[in-house]
């Protein structure tokens, strides 16, 4: 009877990761087919597939970062920098530590005027995946909890050994907070992407007609702070030099498709 | 019927009254202070925006060979027969980078959501040595600009004696010979006899031709006593500069306000005590407009020397130092690096260029960003920070160098100001950026080159040859805390935790032989099993009677009983008989007496 059980786990197992490995493979195939378009100098082509794949019901959770990259090359082949920008920061915010989509992303800001920001987040994650540091440290910190609770309730409760186990619940669970607070995922939410064609005058109230506070060039990242209809009112930078103001919602694009 | 007519006929009339007022057509043109100078001169370039407040105009524009820059505004709102307009004007500084003849191209202006477009302009620089020999002043003639800016304004009829002891102006220029480009401080402060009442209206008017007066920020309030007499005090602080060198007189600052003045009594009420009745003369007083106005101002203007000028030179005048540094200093391969140059000090950062990279024959460099952090509210002193994006081409431990060169009026020569490759680790990586393939502005390798005067206004959309990326990795638009699967597997880490801690308390339990009430119990079945066996010995048996006591009595009323048991133990333990089985008779007394002093349910 267990043997009956087991097998029929390995069988169901074995099924789900065929199925899968078959989308894929499919997946491959398609993004194969786009890449040759783009490598042979058919951009348009090639960001019709990327779109393709892209949109496919199988990358609705998950995603690429090659494909989102290699879309942002094509949008930048024809002469779309926006989006371009758009689709290398969701790239870098798959995989932070994808060095290409960094460099072509910085040379593509540089040349819109817009700097580059590269904080010690930016850093720490370029060194260390953050889903590295969350599931890690998550890790660390129950082997620490657990390594507590023997010692406390069936061990020789050394001094030693139970500070040990303390500091491996604290400081694994701290890795955990740490990795969850530099995962640019976890800001992204509020976050967009400029991709009108021309900078966007930041209203003073939600109104065509309404005061200018300022303007935020193409391919800027924004961040959402609230919304009213077809506008919303976006905060541009960060410290002193922090602009906000009321843009009409259909100009940016939400970082996380 | 009648009525109806009358009313649509009174609506059409003041709609054709409104609309005139309301309407304000908006039309931008531009305007140049001077079509020829020399080089080592500059001239101002203006871009008025009729019948709006305010509009979009780049902070550059771009034209080979000229540094035009964006360097203050400012805005006009007149009330003419209830009719309202406004207009804006944007002052650029124009500085020849060489000499010849340049086409200033048409500039696009974005007012009231609407796109506009400027005329283009000529524009020409000459050889100073050339014209030097033929010394002709340029003639006021030859101006093009835009009527009521550059024009010497028409001044009024000085004010009456008694007025100008009740509102008069000052202004302090520390600097009267200046060179061409050099900000210099100006202070304008206007007096306001403390006794009348007096409204400002708009903004200091001061300004002309050959010079270019930042936007003045709010003014300071204070009070000031002279001469017995207490003023409120409005200072105005600005920077100035000049653009065409020579002696510029500058019309006095005009500052519009109107102000309380007493009247003249009317005939029989100058008596004192009409006066105080009536609250004073200012019953009658009258309201006057007036345009309180500073003296004149005299500069003269030096053209920056074209002897020693260095290749670096980008238009900075004042007193500057440099510094340095790299973002990051171990790059991954193919990483881009930023070294960010600063340059703080004291001067015309509007119109400074960015410094010149040296040294990076191994590096592709882009444009740079800018950014100034002012440290007063003119905007004269602080520090500017100029950010290059670079891509390593070979493999390197520096890099770049940047060089810097001002002009410092106090010594009147040129500076130059280099700073020091920095180390780092780079390498090329495998780029998708094929060689060659650069955006404009990139230093060349082996040559040092002008910086580019617009690197930021007209950015290059041109796509880097780029080789998509094969393989496909998927990766979650989650956070691992955001998905279900950690939830699941926290709440399970959880329950496992407390099942591991509930199985080990339980095991200990069991090797503890149960909880202490269940041991109680246990022990007290023992001992009543003892009391009941006929063949134990009675020393054994009374100890088993006086455990059981001790076990369930509590309270001073037991101490006698127990007392009384123990005595019966001592006596079989020690005496004679103790290893004989108690008669049958003692053992009943002795379980009725345990039954009667310990409470039923502690028997069970």
């Amino acid at each position: 009877m267990n043997k009956k059980l087991i097998r029929t786990i390995i069988v169901g197992c074995l099924i789900i990761v065929y199925s899968t490995d078959l989308g894929h493979a499919g997946l491959s195939e398609q993004m194969a087919s786009a890449n040759a378009a783009l490598a042979g100098g058919r951009p348009i082509e090639a960001l019709d597939s990327y779109k393709a794949i892209l949109a496919s019901p199988a990358l609705s959770a998950s995603s690429s970062a090659e494909l989102w990259f290699n879309r942002g090359l094509a949008e930048e082949k024809n002469g779309n920098a926006p989006a371009a920008a758009l689709s290398f920061r969701r790239a870098l915010l798959l995989d932070p530590g994808f060095a290409p989509a960094r460099r072509q992303l910085s040379v593509l800001l540089g040349g819109l005027g817009i700097p580059f920001e590269f904080g010690w987040r930016e850093t720490l994650t370029t060194m260390i995946p953050p889903e590295f540091l969350i599931l890690g440290g998550s890790v660390m910190g129950w082997i620490g909890i657990f390594g507590l609770i023997i010692l406390l309730m069936a061990g020789p409760r050394k001094k030693g050994f139970v500070l040990l186990a303390i500091i491996l619940a604290i400081a694994g669970h701290g890795v955990c907070v740490l990795g969850t607070l530099i995962d640019s995922r976890f800001l992204a939410a509020k976050q967009a992407v400029i991709t009108a064609k021309e900078a966007q005058e930041l209203k003073a109230t939600p109104a065509d007609n309404a005061a200018s506070m300022g303007s935020v060039v193409p391919g800027a990242l924004i961040r959402i702070v609230s919304r009213n209809g077809a506008w919303s009112y976006v905060s541009e930078g960060s410290g002193p030099h922090a602009s906000q103001g009321w843009i009409h919602s259909d100009t940016a694009t939400p970082l996380l498709p | 019927m009648k009525k109806t007519y009358s009313s649509i006929l009174a609506i059409v009339l003041l709609v054709g009254v409104i609309n005139p007022l309301l309407a304000d057509e908006i039309s931008v043109t531009a305007g140049i202070s001077r079509q020829e100078v020399n080089s080592g001169d500059m001239a101002e370039l203006q871009i008025k925006v009729s019948g709006a407040q305010q509009a979009d105009v780049p902070q550059q524009i771009a034209v080979e060979g000229l540094n035009i820059r964006l360097t203050g505004q400012s805005t006009q709102v007149q009330m003419v027969n209830f009719k309202v307009s406004s207009s804006v004007v944007y002052s650029y500084i124009v500085m020849p980078l060489r000499t010849g003849k340049f086409m200033i191209p048409s500039v696009t202006v974005t007012a009231d959501g609407r796109q506009f477009r400027t005329q283009s302009l000529t524009f020409s620089v000459l050889d100073a040595s050339a014209s030097s020999a033929a010394p002709s002043a340029q003639p006021p003639s030859t101006t093009s600009g835009i009527l009521g800016f550059t024009q010497p304004r028409q001044r009024t009829a000085a004010p009456k004696p008694d007025i100008a002891s009740v509102a008069f102006g000052e202004i302090n220029c520390p600097k009267k010979t200046l060179y061409a480009g050099e900000m210099v401080p100006v202070e304008i402060r206007y007096y306001f006899d403390a006794r009348y009442a007096t409204q400002v209206r708009g903004n200091v008017d001061f300004g002309g031709e050959g010079v270019l007066v930042e936007r003045f920020p709010e003014p300071k309030e204070g009070r000031e006593e002279r001469n017995g007499v207490l003023y409120n005090v409005l200072t105005f602080r600005s920077l100035l500069s000049g653009v065409k060198p020579g002696s510029i007189d500058l019309a006095p600052a005009k500052l519009d306000c109107q102000i309380q003045l007493p009247g003249e009594l009317p005939p029989g009420f100058d008596d004192p005590v009409f006066q105080q009745l009536l609250g004073g003369q200012a019953r009658f007083g009258q309201t006057r407009e007036l345009a309180v106005k500073t003296a004149p101002l005299h500069l003269e203007v030096l053209p920056l020397p074209k002897e020693g000028r260095p290749a670096s030179f980008a238009g900075a005048v004042g007193q500057f130092d440099i510094d340095a540094m790299v973002s990051n200093q171990h790059l991954a391969p193919g990483d881009p690096a930023t070294l960010s140059v600063k340059i703080g000090g004291k001067g015309n950062f509007k119109g400074m260029g960015p410094p010149v990279l040296t040294a990076s024959d191994d590096w592709r460099t882009y444009p740079p960003t800018d950014r100034f952090d002012s440290s007063d509210e003119l905007s004269y002193t602080g520090v500017k920070s100029f950010d290059f994006t670079l891509i390593a081409q070979k493999p390197t431990k520096l890099s770049p160098g940047a060089e810097f060169s001002f002009f410092d009026p106090q010594s009147g020569k040129y500076q130059t100001l280099v700073t020091k490759p920095l180390p780092l680790d780079a390498s090329p990586g495998n780029s998708t950026i094929a060689p060659g393939n650069s955006l404009p502005g990139n230093s060349l390798p082996g040559k040092k080159s002008l910086p580019n005067p617009s690197p930021v206004s007209h950015p290059s959309l041109t796509p880097p040859e780029g080789d998509p990326i094969q393989g496909l990795t998927l990766h979650s638009w989650k956070t691992p805390v955001q998905r279900s699967e950690f939830f699941i597997a926290s709440i399970s880490m959880l329950i496992g935790a407390g099942t591991l801690a509930a199985a080990l308390w339980f095991r200990d339990l069991q090797a503890r032989g149960g909880t202490a009430a269940t041991r109680r119990k246990r022990r007290l079945s023992a001992l009543l099993v003892i009391l009941k066996d006929e063949t134990m010995d009675a020393a054994s048996t009374y100890d088993a009677a006086v455990e059981y006591l001790e076990m369930t009595l509590r309270g001073d009323s037991s101490e006698a009983l127990l007392a009384t048991m123990i005595a019966r133990r001592d006596q079989f333990k020690y005496g004679t008989g103790g290893t004989f089985p108690l008669s049958k008779s003692e053992r009943e007394q002795l379980l009725s007496e345990l039954c009667s002093s310990v409470p039923t349910h502690q028997h069970e």
